[in-house]
C-alpha cells in the first residue's frame, strides 16, 4: 500500500473541496482526488475554444453559504463575485415588491436549516427531539400570513403559487422557471415552489435573491476554495480517478486509483453521487441490501443540457433591438405557462423538449477576460432534456439537440445563427460522462420533498454517515442539497471532526 | 348557550346529514336545508332514462367510518350493502386482464400471470399500507390542532399520534414522511415492474383530482384515500338501490335522533349582524331565525355566494379565494340493452362475477398521464381514465329486466374547455366514454340506449359543487389537515360566530366516509354548550 492520509476526499467538485479545506483547517492530513485534469466538478471554467473561456457547466453564482466565504477568506484566494444578474426586468407591479418582501422571511426561515444537520425523527434523542423543537418553534413565531406563505411554498406548484399574485402569463412563465430548474417536474406540478424557493435563497453580502458572476467563471471559485485548502495543508490531486473504495471488516480503509495505485486513509469522504459511491465504487456485499434498494430508489433524471456558443458579436433580439443592460442579466426565454408546461410534457415521454425552456447569460459583457476583444461567450442552460431518451441515443441526437436549441433562440433573436463561430452542446449524459454526475443529475438527485432534508440522500442515512464505518457523504446528494453553496461539505466535515473527538478512527490512525 | 337550540345545516348531503344526527344527539334541535327534492347531494339515486335508475354521481361507498355506521345504528335501517369480491377487474387492451380480491394471497396468484416478483411484492405492499392506514386513520378522524394555543385535547391527540407512528417502527416512520409528497407513479414503481398493475394503483393517487401520476404529492392522495379502506385498490361496496339508499338512510337515523330535513329548501343567504349568525334567508323570501348555521356546502359557495364577501376579513377571504377547487372530473351512465362483454373475459359465472365491482380502465401510467396531459390545455381526454361500475349485475331491479346501467367516472375533463363549451361538447364526451369501453368491451356501442353526461359545469350548476370539484376542493398537500380548507381555520369554526362548516371541504374530505361531518359535530357540540 502506498501513502495514508486522515482523509481521502473523492472527487474535486466545490462540495469535496470545501470538505477538504475544513478538515485541513482542523490539522487533518487531507488528499483530494480529482478524476479529471481541471478542480471543481460542475463548477470549472474551461477554455473550449481558443480565447474563450466559458463556465462549462454552473454558470451563475449565489447560494455559496457566506460563512464559508468568511471562514475560508475565498476573497483573499481570488474569489470576486460581480454582483450584476438582473434575473428579469423589474416590472413595476405592486405584486412584485409585496412578493419579494414575503420572501424574504420565507428565506430566513430556511436559512438555518442549510447550515444544519438535520435531525432523525424516528428518535427521542433530545439532540433531535430539541432541533425539531427548535424548528417547530421557529415555525410558530412566524405571523399567520407567513405561515400560510411558507406552507404553500414547501408543498405547492410554481404555477400555482404564482398565480396567486400575479395575473401577467410571461412574467409568471419566467418566475415559473426558478421551480424547475435540475428537476423533473413541471411548473404545474407539486412541490415545485419548493424548488423556487430553494433558488431564491441566492444570498450574496446578506442580500437574498441575488445572483452574480465569478470573475474568471465559476471555476475561479473552485480554484479560490482550491487555493484556501491547499493554504490549510490540504494535497490535491487531478487526472487521478478512484476505481475502488478499499474496506476492511466493514470499514472503509482506503482508495484503490484506476492506474491501480492504493492509497489508504483513516476515513472516505465521498463527494461524488451516491450511485458512484455505493454501486461502483463498493461491493454490494459491503452494504446492507435495504440500504442498497434505498440507493436504488433513489431519483437522479437528469433534465437539462447546456449549449454554449462562442459568438462573434451580441446576438439582437426582435422585442429589444441592440445592445444594452438587458443583455447583461439573465435572459430567459419562457414566453407563456404553456409553452413551460409543453416543454415538460415532451421529456415526459423520452423525447427533449421541442421548444424547450432557456436560461441564458453573457458573461462576456460583465468580464471581457473571458473573450476576445469584441467577442463574446453565450451559455445556455436548456430543459427538458431528459436523460432516458424514448428513440436513439444522445450521441446521435446531440447535434439535432443543439440545432433545435439555436433554432428556439432564433425566433427570438434571429441574427444568432450568423455569428456563432464555437459551439458545445452537453446533453444529460455527456454530463454523466464528463463530469460524473449521473444520469446528468446537476444536483446530484432530484430536489424533491422526498429527497430533501432527514431524507436525502436515504432516509435514516442524512448525517453524512454511511453504513460503512470511516465512510463518508460530502456532495450535492446530501442535505441541502445542490447548487454552489458549499455547505454540504462544511457539515460533512463538522460530522467527520465531531467522529474523531469521540476516537470513532483511533484504532485505524494508530495503525 | 342552553341546549334545545335551533341550528341549521345547509345542504343535504351525507356530512350534513352525520353532522346532524351527533348534533341531535347532543341535545340540539338541528334543520337540514336541502336545495334539491332529495336529500343526498353527491350520493343520490335517480332515474336517468326512463326505467333506468343509477348511482348518478358517487357509485360506490367511502365506506363509511365504522363508528359512524355503529353510532347512527345503520343495520337497524333496511340498507343491503354489496361487496363485490373482486373489487377491481383491470383488463388490458392485449386482452389480459388482473383481479383485486379481498384476499391478497388470491390476488397475488393472478399478478403472478404477469410477474413473479409483483406478486410477491404486492403482500408487502398491502402489508404496508395496513399499518399506515391506521395510522391515517387516527389523523382523519381527529380535529386537527390549533397552532398558535394548542389545547390539551389536541396535546392528547398529537400524543397518540405520535404513538401509533412509533408504532410503524424506524422504517414505517421514513416510509410516510417519503412518500406522502411523491409522484404515485414512482411510489408504485418501487413496488411493480408490471404496468397494469402500477396504473391500477396509482389512480387512486389521482382520483377526483388536478393530477397525473407524475405529479409530485399524489401518493398523499392514495394514503388519505386508504385511511379509509386499507385494502391497495379501496372499497367497491355500495348499497341496494344505489347510493341514494345510504344517504336516505342517514336521514331516518338523523330524524329518529330529532332533526328535521326540509327539501325543495334553497338556502339563498346567511344573515349575519355584529360578526354572528342570526338567521339563513330561503329562496321565497322565508326567513329562519337560528343560534347557529352548518354549511355542508363548498367552502366557497358558503362564503362568496351565501354570505355578504364584504363581511368577511380580507386575509381569510384571500385565502378562501385561493382555495383550489377546480374539477377536472365528468361522469357518464349509461343505459344498455345487455350486458358488455368484455374480451379479457370469457362469458361465464365467473365473468358476472369480475364485472360486479369496479372496472378500471388505464393500462399504463403514460396513459394515465397522457389523460392528464389534454386537460392541462383544456381539452377533453381523448383517452381518458375511466373507473366503471355495473351495479344492475348484484342489483337488477335499477333497471328493465335483463338490461343494464353502466356508470363511469371519467377522467380528464376540465371545467374550462379551451374550444367550444359544455353544452356543444357534451355528446362527444360521451362518445369518447362509449369508444373508450369499446376497445375492452367491442358490444358496448351496439348496447347503448340512453347516455346522461355529467359535465364539471353540471357538477357545479346541478349539484353545488363549486368549480365542479367532487371533493369540495383540491386534496393538495396545503390544502390537507391544518390547511384544510385554509391555514387558521380548519377546525369547522369560521371567523363568523355561529358559523361552522362540515362538508368535504374540510378536514379529511377523504371521500365517502362521514369524517367531516362527525368531527365537525363534535367541534359544533362543544363549542355550543
Amino acid at each position: 500500500m502506498g501513502q495514508h492520509y486522515d482523509v481521502i476526499v473523492i472527487g474535486g467538485g466545490h462540495n469535496g473541496l470545501v470538505n477538504a479545506a475544513y478538515l485541513a483547517k482542523a490539522g487533518k492530513r487531507v488528499v483530494v482526488l480529482e478524476r479529471r485534469h481541471v478542480l471543481g466538478g460542475a463548477a470549472v471554467t474551461e477554455e473550449i475554444f481558443p480565447g474563450f473561456l466559458f463556465s462549462e457547466y454552473s454558470y451563475v453564482v449565489s447560494l455559496l453559504r457566506p460563512e464559508i466565504i468568511r471562514e475560508l477568506d475565498l476573497p483573499r484566494h481570488g474569489l470576486e463575485t460581480i454582483r450584476e444578474i438582473r434575473r428579469h426586468s423589474r416590472v413595476d407591479a405592486e405584486a412584485y415588491e409585496e412578493f419579494s418582501k414575503m420572501m424574504v422571511p420565507m428565506c430566513r426561515f430556511v436559512k438555518p436549516i442549510l447550515s444544519m444537520i438535520p435531525p432523525d425523527p424516528t428518535t427521542l434523542n433530545p439532540r433531535d427531539l430539541k432541533q425539531f423543537l427548535f424548528l417547530l418553534q421557529r415555525f410558530r413565531e412566524l405571523s399567520s400570513d407567513e405561515r400560510y406563505t411558507l406552507v404553500q411554498l414547501m408543498t405547492m406548484s410554481s404555477a400555482d403559487f404564482l398565480d396567486q399574485w400575479f395575473e401577467t402569463d410571461v412574467l409568471k412563465a419566467t418566475m415559473s422557471a426558478s421551480g424547475i430548474i435540475g428537476t423533473f417536474l413541471g411548473i404545474r406540478s407539486p412541490a415545485t415552489a419548493y424548488v423556487l424557493l430553494h433558488h431564491y435563497m441566492g444570498e450574496i453580502d446578506g442580500a437574498f435573491r441575488s445572483w452574480g458572476f465569478s470573475r474568471g467563471g465559476t471555476g475561479a471559485i473552485s480554484n479560490a476554495i482550491a487555493s484556501a485548502a491547499r493554504e490549510l495543508g490540504a494535497e490535491i490531486r487531478t487526472k487521478a480517478p478512484v476505481a475502488k473504495i478499499l474496506t476492511k471488516n466493514g470499514r472503509a480503509c482506503g482508495v484503490v486509483l484506476q492506474s491501480g495505485e492504493e492509497i489508504s486513509a483513516g476515513v472516505i469522504s465521498s463527494g461524488v453521487d451516491p450511485h458512484l459511491t455505493f454501486e461502483k465504487f463498493l461491493d454490494p456485499s459491503d452494504l446492507p441490501s435495504d440500504f442498497l434498494e434505498s440507493v436504488r430508489h433513489y431519483k437522479f433524471r437528469g433534465s437539462s443540457g447546456k449549449v454554449n456558443l462562442a459568438l462573434d458579436a451580441l446576438p439582437n433580439f426582435k422585442c429589444l433591438p441592440g445592445a444594452g443592460a438587458h443583455l447583461r442579466g439573465a435572459i430567459s426565454i419562457s414566453p407563456a405557462m404553456n409553452y413551460m408546461e409543453r416543454a415538460y410534457d415532451d421529456a415526459k415521454y423520452g423525447q427533449y423538449s421541442r421548444r424547450p425552456y432557456i436560461d441564458m447569460v453573457i458573461p462576456s459583457l460583465t468580464d471581457p477576460s473571458v473573450a476576445p476583444p469584441g467577442k463574446h461567450v453565450l451559455s445556455c442552460f436548456v430543459q427538458y432534456a431528459p436523460y432516458k431518451l424514448a428513440a436513439g441515443t444522445w450521441d446521435e441526437q446531440r447535434e439535432a439537440f443543439g440545432n433545435n436549441v439555436i433554432e428556439t433562440i432564433a425566433e427570438y433573436a434571429p441574427n444568432i445563427k450568423g455569428i456563432i463561430i464555437g459551439k458545445q452542446v452537453l446533453t444529460p449524459l455527456d454530463l454523466e460522462r464528463e463530469f460524473g454526475l449521473t444520469q446528468g443529475n446537476i444536483f446530484q438527485g432530484e430536489l424533491s420533498l422526498e429527497q430533501l432534508f432527514f431524507l436525502r440522500p436515504v432516509a435514516g442515512w442524512a448525517y453524512y454517515r454511511t453504513p460503512v464505518d470511516n465512510l463518508y457523504m460530502c456532495g450535492s446528494a446530501t442535505h441541502p442539497g445542490g447548487g454552489i453553496m458549499g455547505a454540504n461539505g462544511r457539515l460533512a466535515s463538522q460530522v467527520i471532526l465531531k467522529d474523531w473527538k469521540r476516537g470513532a478512527f483511533r484504532s485505524k490512525a494508530a495503525n | 348557550m342552553p341546549l334545545g337550540q335551533r341550528v341549521v345545516l345547509i345542504g343535504g348531503g351525507h356530512n350534513a346529514l352525520i353532522a346532524a344526527f351527533y348534533v341531535a344527539k347532543g341535545g340540539f334541535k338541528p334543520l337540514v336545508l336541502e336545495r334539491r327534492e332529495m336529500v343526498g347531494g353527491g350520493a343520490i339515486t335517480e332515474e336517468f332514462y326512463p326505467g333506468f335508475r343509477a348511482s348518478t354521481l358517487a357509485h360506490t361507498l367511502g365506506p363509511l367510518r365504522a363508528d359512524i355506521v355503529r353510532d347512527m345504528q345503520l343495520y337497524r335501517f333496511s340498507c343491503e350493502i354489496f361487496s363485490p369480491d373482486p373489487r377491481v377487474f383491470a383488463p388490458a387492451p392485449e386482452g389480459k386482464a388482473l383481479f383485486f380480491y379481498n384476499d391478497t394471497a388470491k390476488t397475488a396468484a393472478g399478478i403472478a400471470d404477469f410477474s413473479q416478483k409483483d406478486a410477491a411484492k404486492y403482500t408487502e405492499f398491502a402489508e404496508s399500507l395496513e399499518s399506515i392506514s391506521e395510522v391515517l386513520t387516527q389523523l382523519t378522524s381527529m380535529t386537527p390542532p390549533a397552532i398558535d394555543k394548542p389545547s390539551p385535547e389536541d396535546f392528547w391527540n398529537l400524543f397518540k399520534t405520535g404513538r401509533g407512528v412509533r408504532r410503524l417502527g424506524k422504517e414505517g416512520i421514513f416510509n410516510l414522511f417519503r412518500w406522502s409528497p411523491m409522484a404515485v407513479a414512482d411510489f408504485v414503481a418501487e413496488f411493480f415492474e408490471t404496468e397494469l398493475l402500477r396504473a391500477v394503483i396509482a389512480a387512486r393517487g389521482i382520483f377526483g383530482n388536478v393530477l397525473g401520476p407524475w405529479s409530485a404529492g399524489s401518493t398523499a392522495v392514495l394514503l388519505l384515500r386508504a385511511a379509509a379502506d386499507a385494502h391497495p385498490v379501496g372499497s367497491a361496496s355500495f348499497p341496494r338501490g344505489g347510493l341514494g339508499s345510504l344517504t336516505r338512510v342517514l336521514a331516518e337515523s338523523a330524524k329518529e335522533a330529532g332533526a328535521e330535513i326540509r327539501t325543495d329548501a334553497e338556502v339563498e343567504q346567511i344573515r349575519i349582524k355584529d360578526g354572528a349568525v342570526t338567521g339563513v334567508v330561503l329562496k321565497g323570501g322565508e326567513e329562519i331565525a337560528v343560534e347557529a348555521v352548518v354549511s355542508g356546502v363548498d367552502p366557497k359557495r358558503t362564503f362568496f355566494h351565501l354570505i355578504d364577501p364584504s363581511l368577511l376579513d380580507p386575509v381569510f377571504a384571500n385565502r378562501i379565494k385561493n382555495f383550489r377547487a377546480k374539477g377536472n372530473v365528468a361522469k357518464v351512465n349509461l343505459a344498455l340493452g345487455g350486458l358488455p362483454s368484455f374480451s379479457a373475459l370469457e362469458s361465464n359465472e365467473h365473468a358476472l362475477r369480475a364485472l360486479s365491482g369496479r372496472i378500471h380502465i388505464g393500462p399504463d401510467i403514460d396513459y394515465l398521464e397522457r389523460a392528464f396531459d389534454d386537460s392541462k390545455y383544456g381539452g377533453i381526454s381523448k383517452a381518458p381514465y375511466l373507473d366503471v361500475t355495473i351495479p344492475t349485475i348484484l342489483d337488477p331491479a335499477l333497471a328493465p329486466d335483463g338490461k343494464h346501467v353502466l356508470s363511469a367516472y371519467v377522467q380528464f375533463a376540465p371545467l374550462k374547455l379551451m374550444e367550444g363549451n359544455w353544452d356543444s361538447r357534451r355528446r362527444e364526451l360521451g362518445l369518447t366514454v362509449i369508444n373508450t369501453l369499446g376497445a375492452y368491451a367491442p358490444n358496448v356501442s351496439s348496447l347503448v340506449e340512453g347516455v346522461q353526461v355529467i359535465t364539471p359545469e353540471d357538477l357545479e350548476t346541478c349539484y353545488g359543487f363549486t368549480g365542479g370539484h367532487i371533493f369540495h376542493g383540491e386534496l393538495a398537500l396545503d390544502q390537507l389537515f391544518t390547511m384544510r380548507p385554509v391555514l387558521d381555520w380548519a377546525r369547522y369554526k369560521t371567523p363568523i360566530r355561529g358559523l361552522f362548516l362540515c362538508g368535504s371541504g374540510t378536514h379529511p374530505g377523504n371521500g365517502l366516509t362521514g369524517a367531516s361531518g362527525a368531527n365537525a359535530a363534535r367541534e359544533i357540540i362543544r363549542e355550543l354548550r
